[in-house]
């Protein structure tokens, strides 16, 4: 403490014996101090503070009052779409209901596997064997196999061309339509696959692809259609067949009578 | 930044002071003191008022203008979008009538339709057909021996070999063979029907409940469906091919025999002749 107070004398001392050097390292000092700048109430300031004022009030005003118009009207949207248009739990419920769908279509794929085989005899299990084979490269056994049981088209010294010619027919339209049935079967184990793999897809779709993957089920379903329709033509052609074969026997009933007719009258004439 | 320049400013102001050795260096440290504070460290002057006015002006042109015109329009086309969904696409009301129409289109059809498909529709009045008619409508699938010894009492069995040609014998077999394969992929058929009305209830009650989002899945599981079903009855007209195909080539098969007999017969009256 008497250091202090010795030391304070000291410098008091030393300033008396200095004034002037105090008094201009002051004044300069004084000159060189950073003051702080000026306040808000200078002219420059006042306006600065009332151009800014305005631009907050219309900052809150304009984009704010407008911003908060448009997220509304975005709430409201968005309420709406998830509430009304892609509710998440109505999506679940349908997701769900193919899920169980395709519990139920794996019943019916493995209905359609069973075997209904019946025959007993062995020309007519080879046959029966081919057609409900379901696989297309089998079709090249099937006019050995349904000549093996029905026989071949007569020699020419055994029947008339006409004969002959009607019977090639009906072998050729009945064995088309047997390989037909065996294509069809093979086309639409394909389809029932194909099938289980669009109902797999939709399970995992998004409302938004979901219409992709049906308008790919509409084209298979076009196709199947298609199948269908070429199954249906095939019957058509062996019905058509078959009516032709019954006008054929009436003709050549026809044409065998008036044969006999002149026959007859010959041996009669020669008596 | 400004303190610390005015610190050091006064250190070696301080220092140069008390150094000084005559009263002229005291006098010329002040001087070169005052010059470097009003040059060196004083702040730069103020910019002038009508830059501000003018800056805070545009500023405020912009947000008036173009900004608060871009927000009008945004505004007026969210709510545009807002009155095109809920209104035209997707109205609340239509989708509830949609959903009620669904509800009471099962109510008005669903059990009626079953009742008229299971209608029973059986009709032999004997023992044996009785019994082969209740085999082929049962809808039923494990129970094939029965339809075949139905069919076999009732239609008889395939004649013996001392009995019958070989070639009666092997088309007799066929035609069987091919009508039970039928009755057989018609149970088959059958009972599929059945999972596939079951799967149509289920669609339609699903969509009594469903929204726009969801609808897209069943209607897509509904032309899976469809696939199936047209699997199911390709399968039903390749049974049917495979009968009729059977059936002219039977009536073909006594064709050629017809020409085999009369060969022979041809062959036996030239023998009579020539021996006579």
């Amino acid at each position: 403490m008497r250091q202090a107070r010795e030391l304070l004398r000291k410098g008091a001392s030393w300033i008396r014996g200095h004034k002037l050097r105090v008094i201009l390292l002051s004044l300069v000092l004084t000159i060189a101090a950073p003051w702080p700048a000026e306040g808000q109430f200078s002219p420059c300031c006042a306006i600065l503070a009332a151009g800014l004022s305005s631009i907050s009030s219309a900052l809150q005003s304009v984009i704010g009052g407008g911003l908060n118009q448009i997220l509304g009207i975005d709430q409201s949207i968005q309420q709406f779409e998830q509430n009304v248009v892609w509710p998440q739990n109505l999506i679940n419920q349908a997701r769900s209901l193919v899920g169980n769908l395709q519990g139920i279509f794996n019943q019916i794929q493995t209905l359609t596997k069973i075997q209904v085989n019946s025959a007993t005899l062995p020309n007519a299990q080879q046959l029966e064997t081919n057609l409900l084979s379901r696989n297309a490269n089998q079709i090249a056994q099937t006019s050995a196999n349904y000549t093996a049981l029905y026989g071949s088209v007569p020699a020419a010294t055994d029947a008339s061309q006409q004969v002959r010619d009607i019977v090639d027919m009906t072998d050729a339209a009945a064995q088309a339509a047997m390989k037909r049935a065996i294509e069809i079967d093979a086309l639409s184990d394909l389809e029932l696959q194909a099938a289980s793999q669009i109902n797999q897809s939709i399970q995992n779709a998004a409302p938004g692809s979901a219409p992709i993957i049906e308008a790919q089920a509409d084209a298979w379903l076009v196709r199947a259609n298609a199948y269908t329709q070429a199954a249906t033509a095939d019957l058509m052609r062996l019905r058509a067949i078959d009516l032709a074969n019954s006008s054929a026997d009436i003709k050549m009933g026809a044409t065998n009578t008036a044969s006999l007719r002149q026959q007859l009258m010959n041996l009669l004439q020669h008596n | 930044m400004h303190y610390f320049s005015f610190a050091l400013f006064a250190f070696v102001c301080g220092w140069l002071m008390l150094a000084a050795e005559s009263r002229r260096r005291v006098v010329a440290i002040t001087v070169a003191g005052v010059l470097v504070s009003t040059l060196v460290i004083a702040p730069p002057p103020a910019e002038a008022q009508g830059g501000i006015i003018q800056a805070i002006q545009a500023v405020l042109n912009v947000i008036n203008g173009a900004i608060q015109t871009a927000l009008n329009a945004i505004n007026t086309t969210r709510s545009a979008i807002n009155n095109l969904y809920q209104n035209l696409i997707w109205p609340v009301q239509l989708i509830n009538q949609a959903r009620s129409q669904v509800v009471q289109m099962i109510n008005q059809y669903r059990t009626l339709m079953a009742s008229i498909l299971n209608l029973d529709l059986h009709s032999a009045t004997l023992a044996t057909p009785q019994s082969l008619e209740n085999a082929i409508r049962d809808h039923q699938v494990n129970n094939f021996s029965a339809l075949t010894q139905a069919f076999g009492n009732t239609y008889g069995a395939i004649p013996l070999s001392t009995d019958a040609s070989q070639a009666d014998r092997d088309m007799s077999d066929m035609d069987d063979a091919l009508t039970l394969d039928s009755l057989k992929t018609l149970k088959v058929s059958d009972s599929a029907t059945d999972l596939e009305l079951q799967a149509a209830d289920s669609i339609e009650t699903t969509a009594s409940e469903a929204a726009p989002g969801s609808a897209p899945f069943l209607t897509a599981s509904a032309v899976a469906s469809s696939i199936r079903s047209q699997a199911l009855t390709q399968k039903m007209l390749a049974a049917e091919l495979r009968q009729e195909a059977a059936h002219i080539a039977h009536q073909n098969g006594f064709r050629k025999r017809g020409a085999a007999f009369s060969t022979q017969l041809r062959g036996v009256l030239m023998n009579l002749l020539q021996h006579n």
